[in-house]
């Protein structure tokens, strides 16, 4: 698409700068600039549709209670399999984890219990937080299970962008930096329109005045094509009582000078990540416990799994529980593990097929959320939103609940960034609260004052997890996916990190509604045989 | 096979919100989840195998990361976490982890390894001085068995030696040792060879166990 893009843009001159800048944006999207964020597969509007089993009673041991396995396990239960989870955690979830009061965070070498005060909205989400309209298939399962939900703020302009090549690293209102950026670009494009006497291909189709106005609306240009500033950055003194008097435009080199642009500035526009996004109403777990309420006797927890075979029919797993090993075998197996620990699990699996858990990259990501003890963020016009720093920290998030409460949940650092995760997973917990508060300064003078406590969790060192979303290169998504998509036998590798999507609960789902499809196909199949 | 279980479910306290957050999981299988189920390590992980490693070797790198000597000065984010992970752990931790470990039956991953095997086992005759002519360790040279160890383990442990970033601590006297070693291996290739040439080496039957720990 970029080559396109130039190709044509290179017929005139002028263009050609505005470009490459979009261009080089673009690109940086496309080579998935925000990691996990990468461009989504088309949805898929059908919903798994099970029928009830006639080929007498069946099992399933399913590995793991995230979101695949609790979904695996509700939808197979109610078609009538005899479904037992197995779980190597204290709790059920997987990265679906809210952080509460008390909570127990299983970090390998660095655990830690939430130190944050005893309230409701005093939480964080340290998995997925947000969920775009176009992930029907776990809202499929939040509206069957009424779980409350409430829009989720993704983008605030009155948050800030900071980064310290730009602006003497001050930080600046995203609606400030988005304005110039926008008034500037759009005079740019004005005023090489306007140099023209005639537009020439492929802008002879255009009409030249529409343009010219398009110019106008998108950057607030003035009369003569102008950008003269704009109260889309706020105003700089009055606007109710008094004139508004606007902003002194930033030059457009500080402006490119920043790497907001790059990456950050076009976050909102993201398909996983455009408004409105939704969030369920006190924490991202709600889900997990209304699948909980409806499974109740078929998790057991701290369930270490410690082999699993492949027998002519079926599979045969063994585990440890309370020191004790358990072996237990059902018709089929469902395993949500991470497949890079599946790797080192003893199993009778074929070669290519463990070949593939080998190859997936663990996903590295941090989260660190500290309790303020004063909603300061409020007082500087800023109700929930992402601000943006080019330091470790990357983000820092203001809570859409809770809103002129007493005290609130800062997230004070999410990174996506491999090395970044690094650096941060390294520290000891309180030298990341540290690293999370000397940075968050530098957007907010006095950050410290009001942080009291926080907690951190570093997906790489989750106990049971090490990792986030698993990793697929491009190449190993084209030769891969279906072998560790398809079944062996009884047994299937699911979750999102089967799926195109990983580190979305969509991709769970979806990835234990074609494992379960699967399932009833093999059942519809086997009757067949009987009866011929 | 059966005492060990039984250690095992001796030890097994189940986690509660009164255990402190900064003790080691009472339970030992905490090293099977990134170790792999036998403790015979995971790629995926980057984890080595430890099944093949005596109870002497084992305690001492633990020690070893607890004190900072591994991991400490370290680049790679692997020695990081298990540095994390032995700065948990209690006295009492590293001899349950150990004794747990010493239940798991000693195997070996094949490995393919390019390399030139012949030039290798020219190589290793200066290792096997102190690592034995099968690979099969010495304790009193503070010399781990090198038979049944990955490959690309080996080969990380090799740079690091070579880079400093093991073996410059004061008191690793072993480490210190293999530094000099590892820096007069000159040739990228020498190393690859030296590698292929070791995962050629079946598993010693050595007494892994130094103490009575399991009972």
């Amino acid at each position: 698409m970029t080559e396109i893009h130039n190709k044509q843009l290179s017929r005139r001159e002028a263009l050609l700068w505005i470009g490459k800048v979009g261009g080089s944006a673009a690109m940086l999207q496309a080579a998935g600039l925000f990691g996990l964020f990468a461009t989504p597969v088309q949805a898929q509007a059908e919903l798994v549709k099970l029928k009830p089993l006639t080929s007498g009673p069946k099992t399933v041991l399913i590995l793991g209670a995230g979101i695949s396995g609790l979904v695996a396990a509700y939808e197979l239960g109610k078609a009538g399999y005899h479904c037992k989870i197995l779980e190597a955690s204290h709790r059920a979830g997987g990265r679906n984890l809210t952080i509460r009061h008390g909570d127990f965070i299983d970090e390998l070498g660095n655990p830690q219990f939430c130190n944050f005060d005893k309230d409701p909205d005093l939480y964080f989400n340290a998995g997925p937080a947000r969920i775009p309209a176009h992930h029907t298939a776990i809202l499929h399962y939040c509206r069957e299970f009424a779980v409350e939900m409430q829009t989720f703020c993704n983008y605030n302009k009155n948050c800030y962008t900071q980064d310290d090549n730009a602006f003497a690293g001050k930080p600046v209102r995203i609606r400030e930096y988005e304005a110039d950026t926008r008034g500037f670009f759009s005079e740019l494009m004005a005023k090489s329109v306007q140099a023209q006497a005639k537009l020439d291909a492929p802008f002879d189709d255009i009409d030249r005045q529409k343009l010219l106005e398009f110019c106008r609306s998108y950057g607030d240009l003035s009369s003569d094509f102008t950008y003269e500033g704009s109260d889309r950055a706020g105003y700089q003194s009055g606007g109710i009582l008094s004139p508004g008097v606007l902003k002194k435009p930033r030059a457009f080199a500080d402006l490119l000078q920043s790497n907001f642009w790059a990456g950050a500035m076009h976050f909102g526009e993201l398909a996983d990540q455009a408004a409105a996004v939704i969030t369920p109403v006190g924490g991202m777990d709600k889900i997990v416990d209304a699948f909980l309420s409806r499974l109740a006797g078929k998790v057991q927890l701290k369930a270490q799994v410690q082999k699993v075979q492949l027998l002519p029919q079926g599979v045969e797993v063994s585990y440890w529980l309370d020191g004790q090993l358990q072996v237990e075998q059902a018709d089929y197996c469902l395993n949500c593990i991470p497949a890079q620990l599946m790797a080192g699990i003893e199993n009778n699996f074929p070669a290519d097929y463990v070949a593939v858990m080998k190859a997936l990259q663990r996903g590295k990501l941090s989260k660190i959320a500290l309790q303020a003890k004063e909603r300061f963020w409020e007082k500087d016009q800023i109700y929930s939103g992402i601000s943006w720093t080019n330091q470790d920290i990357t983000q820092i998030w203001y809570p859409s609940h809770g809103l002129f409460k007493a005290k609130g949940i800062l997230l004070g650092a999410y990174s996506w960034d491999p090395a970044i995760s690094d650096r941060i997973s390294a520290m000891t917990h309180q030298q990341r609260i540290a690293t999370a508060i000397t940075q968050g300064a530098k957007l907010h003078p006095d950050y410290g004052k009001y942080i009291e406590q926080g907690n951190s969790v570093c997906w790489q060192r989750m106990n049971h997890m090490l990792g986030c979303g698993a990793v697929w290169s491009e190449d190993l998504l084209k030769s891969s996916f279906a072998t560790l998509q398809a079944p062996v036998g009884a047994h299937y590798m699911v979750g999102d990190q089967v799926s195109y999507h990983p580190g979305w609960q969509e991709g769970a789902v979806r990835s234990a509604w074609y494992a379960m499809e699967s399932i009833q196909q093999q059942e519809h199949q086997k009757q067949r045989q009987v009866a011929v | 096979m059966k005492d060990w279980i039984l250690y095992c479910a001796l030890f097994a306290v189940l986690f509660s919100a009164t255990v402190q957050a900064e003790t080691f999981h009472t339970d030992a299988q905490y090293c099977l989840v990134c170790h792999g189920s036998n403790a015979q390590g995971n790629e995926a992980i980057s984890a080595p195998n430890l099944a093949i490693l005596p109870d002497w070797y084992l305690s001492s790198q633990l020690q070893a990361f607890q004190s900072g000597w591994r991991g400490h000065q370290s680049t790679d984010a692997y020695s990081k976490e298990m540095m994390a992970v032995a700065q948990s752990m209690s006295p009492e931790d590293i001899k349950r982890a150990i004794g747990f470990i010493r239940g798991f039956q000693v195997s070996k991953t094949v490995e393919k390894v390019a390399g030139d095997v012949s030039q290798g086992k020219t190589l290793y005759q200066t290792c096997a001085a102190c690592h034995g002519a099968a690979a099969e360790g010495n304790q009193t040279m503070g010399s781990p068995p090198l038979a049944g160890q990955y490959s690309w383990y080996l080969l990380r442990q090799l740079q690091a030696y070579r880079s400093g970033q093991r073996g410059s601590a004061e008191k690793d006297a072993a480490g210190a040792l293999m530094k000099q070693i590892a820096l007069s291996i000159k040739r990228d290739q020498d190393l690859t060879d030296l590698v292929a040439y070791i995962t050629t080496l079946d598993i010693q039957k050595t007494n892994l166990q130094q103490t009575d720990i399991k009972k």
